[in-house]
């Protein structure tokens, strides 16, 4: 008995450390970095080996609007962050149907097609995508860049709107059907409520990932789409530190703001496409 | 107004080589809840979803009110339907859920708000009206289905295996609910369900069905009683054949010669001697008599050959005749032990011969 008693609480501790050390590791390779990031753009004369700025500043940013010209490079990526998430959400919600509702030969073969782009490294066929967007004439445009984030934000549209068409209870449409709706009414009191938690989930991961998207924007963007993970990268290369890590802060907002969204009004258990029944 | 409310006519439904519904053709009268009764796979299902409009017949017609309905779709068919699994709405109140086959009907609010709580009121569900289905109990969800089938006072209610999610205790319960309400409310029901007790406790009329065909139909009593075929007899409580043939017919009765014994029953009609019936007879009509009773009609020598206690019964398996057994439920009070001989007797009347062999 003292024995178990003393392996429960050797186990016990064992938790208390291995979670100690995953809140330690948050802490060191995430607030950390982010901190000297937040404190490197308000801070001003800030070298050598100083814990924090003497001086603190809000010029970084004022450069890095004016000269990062920052309004435009923002709303670039938004247009694009909206074409992507509007494209992928509608080829995620026939797809969606398809996988979730419906018996095919394939099914299994034609999902991990679907997910091939995000199983391999963007840069491999991102060359590829430049190579064929110069010969459309896609490269800098809106739709050129946004069409090459579908190729990894639709996946993730599909994935979670198949999981949201599957968790749509067969018997309940046709509940709907003999309760005396018709097609159109039953699509709008019953299908788009049921899924509708489902495409805010897909819409808000595939934005996010335009968004952030890098490595595909590199190869097809020019001088009139750049967005703010290249324009933050280039100023990198441009050597201002201070002023890049302003636009990285700026970059962050967004961020923050959709997961204080995602926290706010979808709850986890609602992403999928509601109540299965029983 | 007509007799029959659903009627189908001569329908049927394959799905490639099985057939669903075999040249089905039934009648289900006004008011009255029909059962249908089978296994999985009989096409009780397929012949429901035939009436809602959820599968199209390949042949044959089906009629409601003397209408024919075949080619109506599902929203214009009028009907009430409760699900095996609820198949309530998840994102509305139970309040909305009830209140839904109103408002899509367009109905004024304020009829809207009367019907919905008179339905709540039907099902005893009062006081959970902003209550989401995942927040209630099986049966309270199943409640909430009942009061949406029935708040419109649909012509017809279909019942597809409502009781079999929720537990046993509970099913019982519901069970006379819904006979009960069936009955006030005065409603024509099909009521769909594989689980026999049911059927016998719930309805007016049961047919059943067996690899898209219908077996039979008749009233709890008629199917139990004189069942016309095996079955009939085998779906429907526990039983015993013995296979024998025709020696004379005498009248109302026949004699049959089962292997070296010779035993009484009622006849059977459009028969004659030398034909090969079955005879059929519940284990629990059999009488269990001491070795020493004196010998009779339809007595026969018997040896215990399993002996099993059930609570209030003891099941036997008794050997008698050449190689012939029957299974026999007697007394728990008064038991006998396996390797004793004893006597039975098969009451002419509890006997019941079928065609065939």
């Amino acid at each position: 008995m003292r024995f178990a008693r003393a392996y429960i609480r050797g186990l016990w501790d064992g938790r208390m450390i291995l979670g100690y050390t995953l809140l330690l590791s948050l802490t060191v390779f995430i607030v950390v970095p982010f901190l000297m990031i937040a404190l490197r753009s308000v801070g001003k004369g800030w070298f050598g080996r100083l814990w924090l700025p003497p001086q603190l500043t809000l010029d970084w940013y004022r450069w890095a609007v004016e000269v990062g010209n920052i309004p435009e490079v923002m709303k670039n990526t938004l247009i694009i962050g909206i074409i992507a998430t509007a494209i992928s959400t509608v080829i995620g919600i026939f797809a969606g149907w398809a996988f979730g509702r419906r018996q095919m030969p394939g099914k299994e073969v034609a999902m991990a097609i679907v997910l091939l782009p995000r199983m391999i490294p963007p840069i491999t066929y991102a060359l590829g995508v430049a190579k064929t967007f110069y010969t459309l004439e896609l490269v800098d445009t809106y739709l050129g860049v946004a069409l090459a984030h579908v190729s990894v934000c639709a996946p993730y549209a599909i994935l979670v709107l198949s999981a949201t068409f599957e968790g749509l209870d067969e018997r309940v449409l046709e509940a709907a059907d003999v309760c005396g709706a018709n097609t159109l009414k039953r699509f709008f009191y019953v299908v788009l409520p049921l899924i509708m938690p489902g495409i805010l989930a897909s819409m808000i991961f595939t934005f996010t990932h335009s968004y952030n998207e890098f490595t595909l924007t590199l190869l097809t963007y020019g001088p009139h789409t750049v967005t703010l993970p290249v324009r933050t990268y280039l100023a990198v290369g441009d050597g201002y530190w201070e002023i890049t890590s302003a636009m990285a802060v700026i970059m962050v907002i967004p961020s923050l703001v959709i997961l204080a969204m995602i926290q706010r009004r979808a709850e986890p258990e609602k992403l999928v496409g509601g109540f299965k029944g029983v | 107004m007509p007799e029959a409310m659903i009627e189908f006519r001569d329908v049927s439904k394959r799905y490639g080589a099985l057939v669903a519904n075999d040249h089905l053709t039934l009648t289900i009268r006004r008011g009255e809840l029909m059962t249908l009764l089978g296994p999985s796979g009989c096409g009780k299902t397929t012949a429901l979803r035939c009436l809602t409009g959820y599968i199209r017949p390949d042949e044959g017609r089906i009629f409601i009110d003397g209408k024919d309905v075949t080619d109506v779709p599902t929203h214009q068919r009028e009907l009430g339907m409760v699900f095996q699994n609820f198949a309530l709405f998840p994102h509305l109140t139970v309040r909305d859920n009830v209140g839904f086959p109103l408002m899509i009907r367009n109905l004024p609010k304020d009829q809207r708000t009367t019907m919905t709580a008179d339905a709540l009121r039907l099902v005893r569900l009062e006081g959970y009206e902003s209550h989401y289905p995942r927040q209630l109990s099986g049966g309270q969800q199943q409640r909430v289905g009942l009061a949406r089938a029935l708040v419109y006072r649909p012509k017809v209610l279909l019942l597809d295996e409502p009781l079999s999610n929720l537990d046993a205790k509970l099913r019982e319960e519901m069970r006379f609910e819904i006979k009960e309400l069936v009955t006030r409310l005065g409603i024509t029901a099909v009521y769909v369900t594989h689980d026999q007790a049911e059927a016998l406790a719930l309805s007016d009329r049961v047919a059943i069905m067996n690899r898209g065909r219908l077996e039979q139909v008749g009233t709890p009593e008629e199917i139990y009683e004189q069942p016309q075929s095996r079955f009939v007899a085998e779906f429907i409580g526990l039983s015993n054949f013995l296979e024998g043939r025709i020696e004379v017919v005498d009248g109302a009765t026949m004699r049959v010669t089962v292997g070296d014994l010779k035993l009484t029953v009622p006849a059977l009609p459009q028969t004659g001697p030398g034909q090969r019936v079955l005879i059929f007879v519940r284990p629990n009509e059999i009488e269990l008599l001491g070795p020493d009773e004196p010998a009779g009609e339809n007595v026969l020598e018997a040896q215990v050959e399993k002996a099993t206690y059930l609570g209030d019964t003891m099941d036997y398996r008794l050997a008698f005749g050449q190689g012939l057994a029957l299974r026999v439920q007697g007394d728990a009070q008064r038991r006998v032990s396996p390797g004793a001989p004893v006597r039975l007797r098969l009451p002419r009347i509890r006997c019941w011969a079928l065609p065939g062999g």
